[in-house]
């Protein structure tokens, strides 16, 4: 039963808005094969399907911190890295009034820092290590991981996501991923609702106002340590079997229960 | 066969889609989770029947002249039409992917949101032709239909706009980026104000539609765990009616300064509402309690929790 579609509506709206058309440029640090970089592809390609509504076009390309640092043209709005610890305290060092996104990097001493550029998107080592000990308090004998993100992942608008993310790229969304899409989304959410794009604004709005969707259902946002705050999935033998905050352990509205609150003093 | 005739004359005469049929007073409701329609009698508050419709009901409406049924079929990708006097599933047709919100013209066409693929479309339900398709944002999701038919609003979850399109042209006149997971939206009588829910956010949106400008904005932060669906506008237009899905309460504002008023405690993940013609009742669909909740809007108090199928989703009333 296939029905033809007799017309298409196509106009695109940017100009009807009266906005000026806007470029934002994102750089991306490390391998390009890792899913990672997929998935900032991923929320590349949401940012311009958004982006045609407004006027607003987004690029994301790869490069290297010698470059960057080096001051490249354009200059981007943000950088998405997937690097180690010293290489991320490196850049910050040397990109002081850029955000940089943390995909990869789990290292609880990196958040403890507090360097007021770095944004971690995904969770650290702590927040998986406390949600795993919710769960452990009611499920004694579970042997549990946890996880940003899960392949599985219906509840709330995942399902759509993973569908999209499978469908575009032939594989499952993983954590990694996820942090990817997520960051690219964020700037592009802050772009879109502000008008932002001057890396020091968007710095500034990150730490301070974001109110993130990233699909997880409840809204998402930076802690002073500039970790972002986030529900994690209670995964046992690959298989998701819960969500952190754990029900009947904590307030499942506290997310500040994983992980490190605040900067030590 | 002399009675059709007549009746196809008369139909004509009165230029035949205004002629509204004689209303059934029922309460419909879908259930997600196990492929009914609960059939309700307004009068009495008792479920009636119940109705096999089709794999994954959800949204749901009435066509403006009360004749017709659609119910959104989502797993089977169809729009299910019943007839509402008989209670019969009347015919099928095919709505695009995972059909779940929609909204009926009063020219009688539906529009409808496909929420994978970024579009929404316009269907002739008479024929089942898809009519148009509108490029929209990611997950599309509500749609709200002006009194005056002369503006479609689609709300993109993902991309966070309201998207407002020109009816007949279906040309796009605005994108507005309102807060997190923009859900539903009303207009008022005079087509000229839209109110809209954003979920995640917990906020609700007043739009000036003649400027497309935010005139006002209201967080729901103060009440526990709000994730706002659904939103109605009492007939004096002073009231806003909001399902405050895991808060399991109504929000109820003030449509004019949209400071909360009162909160009315309903069931379990409350996402739809309808309201009775004159404007004295609101229905609710408490999707994890598995009831409906009937509130005297004279009281703002709940008169009758109805059980219905599992996990309802979507009601209108025929009235």
């Amino acid at each position: 039963m296939s029905i033809p579609i007799l017309a298409v509506g196509l106009t695109i709206a940017g100009a009807l808005a009266g906005a000026e058309p806007i470029e934002i440029h994102l750089a991306y640090l490390g391998d390009t094969s890792s899913t990672a970089y997929i998935g900032a592809k991923q929320g590349l390609s949401e940012a311009n399907l958004q982006g045609q509504f407004l006027g607003q076009t987004y690029t994301l390309e790869a490069t290297s911190s010698d470059a960057l640092v080096a001051g490249s043209d354009p200059k981007p709005a943000a950088v998405l890295a997937a690097l180690d610890k010293a290489q991320l305290s490196a850049l910050s060092s040397s990109l002081p009034n850029t955000p940089i996104f943390n995909l990869t990097a789990t290292d609880d001493s990196l958040r403890a820092a507090c360097n007021t550029n770095l944004f971690h998107v995904i969770p650290s080592h702590r927040m998986k290590a406390d949600a795993v000990s919710q769960w452990m308090q009611k499920h004694k004998d579970a042997n549990v991981s946890a996880q940003a993100w899960h392949r599985d992942f219906k509840k709330y608008a995942a399902r759509e996501l993973n569908n999209r993310f499978r469908k575009a790229n032939g594989i499952p969304m993983d954590d990694d991923a996820w942090a990817g899409w997520a960051a690219v989304k964020m700037t592009s959410d802050t772009v879109a609702r502000e008008g932002r794009t001057n890396p020091e604004q968007l710095r500034t709005y990150f730490k301070e106002k974001l109110r993130f969707d990233g699909q997880k259902g409840v809204e998402l946002s930076f802690r002073n340590t500039g970790q972002l705050r986030q529900p994690l999935l209670i995964v046992e033998d690959d298989k998701l079997v819960g969500e952190a905050p754990v029900r009947g352990v904590v307030d499942t509205t506290d997310l500040d229960s994983l992980g490190l609150k605040n900067c030590p003093k | 066969m002399k009675y059709v005739l007549s009746s196809v004359a008369v139909a004509l005469l009165l230029g035949g889609w205004n002629v509204t049929a004689e209303p059934t007073y029922r309460i419909f409701v879908t259930n997600e989770k196990d492929n009914t329609v609960s059939v309700i009698d307004s009068q009495t508050n008792k479920v009636e029947e119940t109705i096999d419709v089709g794999k994954r009901p959800r949204g749901i409406g009435l066509a403006p002249d009360g004749s017709e049924l659609y119910v959104a079929v989502s797993e089977e990708n169809a729009i299910a039409v019943i007839d509402p006097r008989t209670l019969e599933v009347l015919r099928k047709f095919e709505a695009g992917s995972d059909p779940e919100t929609f909204a009926v013209h009063p020219n009688g066409n539906i529009y409808i949101s496909n929420e994978d693929d970024a579009k929404a479309t316009v269907y002739d339900p008479e024929t089942g032709a898809a009519l148009v398709a509108i490029p929209v944002g990611l997950e599309p999701e509500g749609v709200a239909i002006s009194p005056d038919g002369t503006r479609v609003i689609v709300t993109s979850e993902s991309s966070n706009m309201l998207h407002v399109i020109a009816v007949p042209e279906h040309a796009m006149v605005a994108n507005i980026v309102v807060g997190a997971r923009p859900r539903s939206a009303t207009f008022t009588k005079d087509s000229n104000t839209v109110y809209a829910t954003s979920e995640v956010t917990g906020e609700v949106t007043e739009v000036d539609m003649t400027t497309h400008q935010i005139v006002n904005k209201v967080s729901l932060d103060g009440i526990d765990k709000a994730k706002p669906k659904d939103i109605l506008l009492s007939k004096d237009e002073t009231t806003l009616y909001v399902a405050g899905g895991r808060a399991a309460k109504i929000i109820v504002l003030d449509a004019e300064t949209l400071e909360i008023k009162d909160t009315i405690p309903v069931g379990k993940r409350v996402w739809g509402l309808a309201m009775s013609r004159d404007g004295s009742r609101v229905y609710t669909t408490n999707g994890v309690s598995d009831t409906v909740s009937v509130i005297d809007t004279a009281t703002n108090k709940v008169i009758e929790t109805i059980e219905v199928g599992k996990a309802p989703w979507g009601v209108v009333i025929d009235d």
